[in-house]
Order: structure tokens, then sequence, then C-alpha cells
């Protein structure tokens, strides 16, 4: 099953294009890393696929159902309200975090579920308890997020996202605002993730964690994508002079 | 797309209403004042003793307005004493919020612009000196700065186009002529020598004299004499004869003379003079019994003191009295900022809106609101609604003209309106600062969680923009408790109006000290409360 479809995108930022004609296909259970050069178009392709940006043109599909079709070439998208349930699809989680500062690190996490798909307080307080505890803070749910590090906060997130019981989870650099120790705990996290089969589409510039993690490495450049495949073709046996290049200059 | 556009055509309608309540009111209130038409409202300087002042009762007395009263006791009338902004004399008459104008109010010079009853007094100007000043004739007046009230009688004795030609000779001889607002602070600059002599009327002059005691003395040549009577709207003459014929009444049954002497104004009244009377003198046992709170027999019980008001230094019925304008200077702050606080949300939405024109509209709004003063907006949303149907109406044939009367009781609700106008524009710029500077990416975080617009606001950005606006609303706070103040531009008697008729009428500056205290204080309790708030809100960053 495709988890997430997408057909021929294109993002102008005014008459700046930023994603040419971008295609993609995510199985479910699947790990597929993003890589490619700043201004390549990484974090604007999610922000696409998360409805952060709207695309100017192209397709889009979670879990086979079609939400964003194209008409004349240009995409035509459903009614804002129908677009916020496609939500529950996707969790994202940011390079800085974005925690809700006002709210205790439980809250951060029971309050969407709630609020938004209006479950049972016991049951999600219950499951967020658990979601904590696996992303090791059960101690720190009426800390603050400012009372917390960088690598807690994105633990925190994580969990956050997760409770929604998302279908896929989107990394746009998780831990490119993290010191290298604090590094280590969110990608080994998200490496248990992975051993669990969560279906997950991570930009991240962690080479050896890209090779170690991923199903799938996808190399961006210019907004295309120049190559894909097994870690070990891209990664240590790349076709395309550019990914040559990329991967070069990134292991100096 | 339907839902929506109700949504914003509902926000319009609520913005719009704001504005047309001015216009709406008025015409509910005429038609509610037309029921009731037996109301004589009498608008006069409450700083203008013995004509019209308050007294330390509290109460507002003097001369005019028991002539008024008596009129009106006459007439089965009942009497609205109406404390008015001098210099807004002419738009509260011709606004109708008020039905004339009492108050040793000259005739002289403005022959023309009001319909008058003849003059009951003869009343002349005359310059107050210091006693230890070495001015003693007109003359010595040269090269020294004279004070005179602002639009007052005086000031047309000496620059006004009735004025002579060797009163025009002397005021370019003076150093200055300064224009003071109320006799009361004329007299501090006078004591403190910031000004050498105050011109004034000579019956003001007298009463002051008497009650600051040997400080000052008048100067015996008289610059000017002149006439005082009532003014009405022009071409109210139906009013005028009611009232006239009552006085006259009143002088043959002798009951005018009772009321002038009670007031020690005898020897100004020319009432019956002008009505072709031989006034009768009433005899002294009658005079006793009406001058049970004349201000002569009271300086006659306190022989230790040379001022009538023998509680002068008492604070503790000055601060009973201002204890109703700090009701109204409460009813102010509160009111405004209820509505203000709202109103200010809905503008910095506008602000923001994708929408062009609210952009625009609510831009022009605030640009207007911070940069035109509050006192004009207020004097705006009061009057603005008579001259304006005025201005329409000569635009319009005679049967679509539109009459717009003021009542008088839409005076604090223009301040309320006043008010919560101009600090909504200050608000909304607060607001817009505060929501634009919660990071873009909690608003991001939110949208991809699944919350909904109106959620995304109310659950994530309005407590962090609540938390970063507390300081510079503190400080909007604060100004608008002294800013409250300013209502006396619409004469609504509020704590710093009222602090300064007691003021004049006690010959004392205690009561300005007492109204200081009092802001102080209250801005004190506010900035307490304010930093409560905002430690209450200290535990996320
Ligand atoms: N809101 C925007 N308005 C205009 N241009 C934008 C906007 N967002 C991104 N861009 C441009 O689009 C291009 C792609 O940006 P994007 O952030 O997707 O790159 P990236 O691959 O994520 O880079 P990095 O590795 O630095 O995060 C860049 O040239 C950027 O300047
Ligand atoms: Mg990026």
């Amino acid at each position: 099953m495709k988890v997430l479809e997408i057909k021929n995108l294109k993002k102008k930022f005014g008459e700046k294009v930023v994603l040419k004609d971008i295609s993609l296909q995510i199985k479910e259970g699947e790990v597929v890393s993003i890589i490619g050069p700043s201004g390549s178009g990484k974090s604007t392709l999610l922000r696409c696929a998360t409805f952060l940006e709207k695309m100017d043109a192209g397709e889009l599909s979670y879990s086979e159902k079609n939400i964003i079709h194209s008409k004349h070439g240009r995409a035509i998208y459903p009614h804002s309200k129908e677009l916020r349930k496609v939500c529950e699809n996707f969790g994202l989680v940011f390079q800085d975090f974005n925690l809700f500062p006002h709210y205790s690190v439980l809250k951060n996490i029971v309050d969407a579920p709630i609020s938004v798909e209006k479950r049972k307080k016991e049951e999600v307080y219950e499951e967020a308890r658990a979601l904590l505890k696996k992303v090791g803070l059960e101690d720190k749910e009426n800390a603050y997020p400012s009372q917390l590090s960088g690598g807690q906060k994105q633990r925190v997130a994580i969990a956050r996202a997760m409770a929604m019981r998302p279908k896929m989870l989107y990394f746009d650099e998780p831990t490119s605002a993290l010191d290298p120790e604090l590094t280590a705990e969110i990608l080994k996290l998200i490496k248990q993730l992975a051993a669990e089969k969560m279906t997950m589409v991570i930009v991240t510039h962690e080479i050896d964690f890209a090779r170690a993690v991923s199903d799938r490495v996808i190399f961006m450049d210019e907004g295309v994508i120049v190559e894909e495949g097994k870690p070990e073709d891209v990664i240590d046996n790349p076709s395309n002079e550019r990914t040559r290049e990329f991967l070069k200059k990134l292991s100096y | 797309m339907r839902k929506k556009l109700n949504r914003y055509a509902l926000l319009f309608c609520f913005v719009l209403s704001f504005f047309l309540l001015p216009l709406i009111t008025p015409v509910w209130e005429k038609i509610q004042a037309e029921k009731s038409d037996t109301t004589l409202v009498v608008g006069f300087d409450a700083e203008f003793p013995p004509y019209g002042y308050k007294d330390e009762n509290g109460d507002y007395v003097g001369y005019d307005l028991d002539l008024a009263q008596e009129v009106c006791k006459r007439q089965g009338w009942t009497l609205v004493k109406q404390p008015i902004e001098w210099n807004s004399k002419d738009m509260e008459l011709n606004s109708g919020t008020i039905d004339c104008i009492w108050n040793g109010f000259t005739v002289n010079g403005r022959e023309d612009e009001y319909t008058w009853t003849v003059p009951y007094v003869d009343n002349s100007q005359v310059i107050i000196v210091r006693n230890d000043s070495d001015i003693t004739e007109l003359s010595h007046l040269e090269n020294k700065i004279v004070a005179v009230q602002s639009d007052s009688s005086a000031l047309a004795a000496f620059t006004g186009e009735g004025a002579t030609e060797e009163n025009l000779a002397l005021c370019t001889s003076f150093k200055e002529l300064q224009q003071i607002g109320d006799y009361n602070s004329a007299f501090m600059n006078l004591e403190s020598g910031m000004v050498d002599a105050i011109g004034m009327d000579i019956g003001v002059a007298k009463y002051q004299v008497e009650s600051r005691g040997e400080t000052f003395r008048i100067l015996e040549t008289r610059v000017s004499t002149e006439q005082y009577a009532v003014g009405f709207k022009l071409g109210n003459t139906k009013l005028r004869d009611q009232v006239q014929d009552t006085l006259k009444e009143m002088v043959e049954d002798g009951t005018f003379m009772k009321i002038s002497k009670k007031w020690d104004l005898e020897d100004c009244v020319c009432l019956g003079e002008q009505l072709g009377i031989t006034e009768e003198s009433t005899g002294e046992e009658t005079e006793s019994e009406a001058v049970l709170d004349n201000p002569k027999n009271e300086k006659e019980e306190n022989q230790d003191t040379n001022t009538p008001k023998g509680n002068k230094s008492d604070i503790l019925p000055v601060v009973k009295q201002l204890g109703e304008g700090m009701v109204a200077t409460l009813s102010i702050f509160f009111l405004t900022l209820v509505f203000a606080l709202p109103l200010g949300l809905l503008i910095a939405f506008a602000r923001m809106s994708r929408y062009r024109i609210l952009n625009w509209i609510s831009g022009i709004y605030i640009s207007i609101m911070r940069g035109t003063p509050l006192m004009l907006q207020l004097l705006v949303v009061f009057f603005g609604p008579y001259y304006f149907s005025q201005y329409i109406n000569t635009f319009l044939p005679e049967q679509y003209m539109i009459t717009v009367n003021l009542s008088n009781s839409y005076r604090f609700l223009a301040v309320i309106i006043g008010f919560s106008l101009n600090y909504a524009a200050y608000f909304a710029e607060i607001y817009r600062a505060g929501i634009q500077g919660v990071p873009k990416g909690q608003r991001e975080a939110a949208l991809v969680l699944g919350y909904s617009r109106t959620q995304t606001f109310v659950k994530i950005i309005f407590p962090q923009m609540l938390k970063r606006i507390m300081p510079p609303v503190t400080n909007e706070v604060i100004t608008l408790v002294k800013d409250t103040s300013l209502a006396f531009a619409l004469a609504y008697t509020e704590m710093f109006t009222l602090a300064k008729q007691i003021s004049a009428a006690q010959t004392s500056i205690m009561p300005l000290f007492v109204a200081g205290v009092f802001y102080y204080v209250f801005n004190f309790i506010v900035a307490f409360v304010m930093k409560r708030i905002e430690k209450k809100m200290e535990y996320f960053q």
C-alpha cells in the first residue's frame, strides 16, 4: 500500500522555480531519507506534502486516496476543512521543535488528540504517558518546554507527532539544531521507530545515519530528484556526477 | 465560502454600529426628550462664583442658578444644572445639549449671536493685583503680564471687536496678555508672581478678593462696563419670552432683589431699571430668612478667618466630594477598557487580514486615531453628529432635512465612545505586534496537528501574544487613567474637573493635590495588578 504518492509536483516562489517536477511514492513501513545541498528544495517538498505550502501543479494522494488533483495543469485543493482532516495521516517533526511554550510536556502531547480528534481523555493521557516513557521522559510530564534541553524538546516533539497515530512521519533535519551528543539520542529514537516499521521520510545531513536507517535514499538538487535507490547504491556508489560531488563535499 | 462571507459581514456590522451609535442615540434620545418637555437645562461654568460654582457640600450653587431655580419653580419645570466647558458653549447650545447659557454671560459684543433676555446685571471689568504690588492705576500695567480667562469679557474688553481705543492701547502696552483657563489658576499665577495682574468681572473680583483676604486688591479705575443677560440659541424667542416674563414677575414681587441681596450683588443688578419697574426694597426681616446660606453670613460666623469657606483646609469633605468624581473616572476607565480591548482585537484582525480593503480601512483608522489629539476626537464624537447633520442639510431639500438634537445624557456616552475608539487603535497596534511576534513555527505546528484556524488562534497564538503585550498594555492602561481627565472637554465631571471646581469654590489648591494623590494611588494599584498578571504568565517563556 502506498502511504503517499506525489505526481509531477511543481512549486514556484514568485518567479523562482523551487521544485521542478517531483514524483514520489512512499510505501507502508518504508523509511526514506532525502539528502541534497542547501536550497535544493527538500524542506519545500515536505512543506508541500504537509500543506504548509501550496503547490502550483501536480497531484497528491494519501493512503491511495486522491487529495489534490490536477486540472488544466493547476493543482486543485479541497476545502480547508477537508484538508485539515487529511492531516491525520501524517506527523511533522521540525528542526526547531516548535513545542507550545505555554503548555506542559504532557499537555503538548494530549491537546491535539483531545481537541482536534475528540478522543477520550483517559485513553489519550494513558497513551501519552506510554509515549513519554518510550522517548525516556516519563519524569518530565509536568515540565514546561523552556526547562528542557534541545534533545529532550525534540523527543517531546516526536511523541507529540506520534500521539496523533499518524500513518507516516516527516522529519525535517531533526538534529541540525542539536549538539552532537544530543543528536545521537534522537537518531537512536528514530532508528527504534524504524525497527517498529513506522513509515518515515527524513530530510537529513547525517549521511551515516541515512545509510543505516533508510530503505531508500533520494538525492535532490535544484528542485529535481537526481538519483534514488538503496543507500548502498546512492551513498556508496552514486551513479550521478552531482551526487558524487555533494557526498565528497560532505565528507570533508 | 458563503459562511465565511457571513462572518465578515457580521464583523463589519459590529464595527460599523460602533461608528453609527453616536448618530443613532441622539435621535433616540430626542424622542425620549420630547416626551418630557419640562426640563430647563442651564449651561454654566462651574468655576465662576458667585454666579455658578460648586459649594463645600458639593452642590452647584450661585446667583444665576438661584434665579434659574426660581424661574423653573414658577414655570413648573425641572432645572438641570449642566456645567459646561466654556470654550464649547456655542456647540452645546446649538446642538441642543443645553437650553440656555445663564452664567454672568456678557451681552456686549455678542448681541447678534444669541437671543437674549434683557440684561439683569450691569457688570464692569476691573483689574486685580497683589496687595503688595506698586500698581495703582491702569497706566502702571505697562510692561506687565496681565492674565484674563480665555474667551471672557475681560479678554473681549482688551482685544475684542468692541474694545475701546484706550483699552486696545493699554493692551498693547502690556508685556503679555495671558489667557488662563480658569480663575483659580489665574489666582495661583498672581499669588506666585507669574502674572502681575488679572482682569475680571467686578462681581467675581469682589467675591474672590473677599474670600482670599488681604492678599489682593481691586484697582479703582474700571477697564470697561458691561451687562449680563441670559443667552438662548439664536431664534429661540419662545423660551426666552417665557423666562423673561417670569423674571419680570420676580422683579415685581421683590424675589429678584431678595436673591440679588443674598449674593451681595444688589449694587450691580439692573433688571428692574431695564424693564422700567421701580423695585420694591425688601425689608430687613425677610432678608435674613432668605440668606440662610449667604456666604457673607458664614463669614461673620467664622470670626477667626477671613475666608468665607471655614472648612477650607479640611481634607475629609474634599475627599468625600471627590469620591463622586472618582466613580465617574472609574466608570470611564473600566468601560473604555471593556470596549477598547475587544474592539482593538477586531481592528488588529482587519489590519492583518488578507482582504486589501480591510487592511486599508483599518490602517487609515489607526493613523487618524493616533495622529490627532484625543480631545479633538472627543469633541467630534459629541458635537459631530449635530454639525454633520447641519452640513448634510445644506444639500437637502427642506422636507428631507434631518434634525439632530443632542441630548444631555449623550455626554457620558460620547466620552466612552471617544475614549474607546481612540484606545482601540492603540491596542490594535499592540495586538498586531504581539501576534506577529509569535514565531511562525507555532502556527505551522498547530496546523499540521490539525487545529482549525480559530483553535490555533485561541489556544496557541493568543496566550503567547498575551504574555508579549503585557508591558505595552500596562503603559496604555496607566496613560488611560490620566487621560480620563480629558473628559472635561465634554464637560463631563470626572474627578479632575471636580477637583478644579472645588478648588475654585474654596479658593484653595488643596483639592488638586488630593486629586493628584487619587490618580497616583489608582495608577499604583493598576501597576500592581498588571505586575501580578505578568507574574502569573511567567511559567512559560
Ligand atoms: N517562503 C519562501 N519564499 C521565497 N523563497 C523561498 C521560500 N522558502 C524557500 N524559498 C527558496 O526555495 C529554495 C528551496 O528552499 P528549501 O528550504 O526547500 O531548501 P532546502 O533544501 O530545505 O535547504 P536547506 O538544506 O538549507 O534546508 C531556496 O532557494 C529558498 O531560498
Ligand atoms: Mg530545509
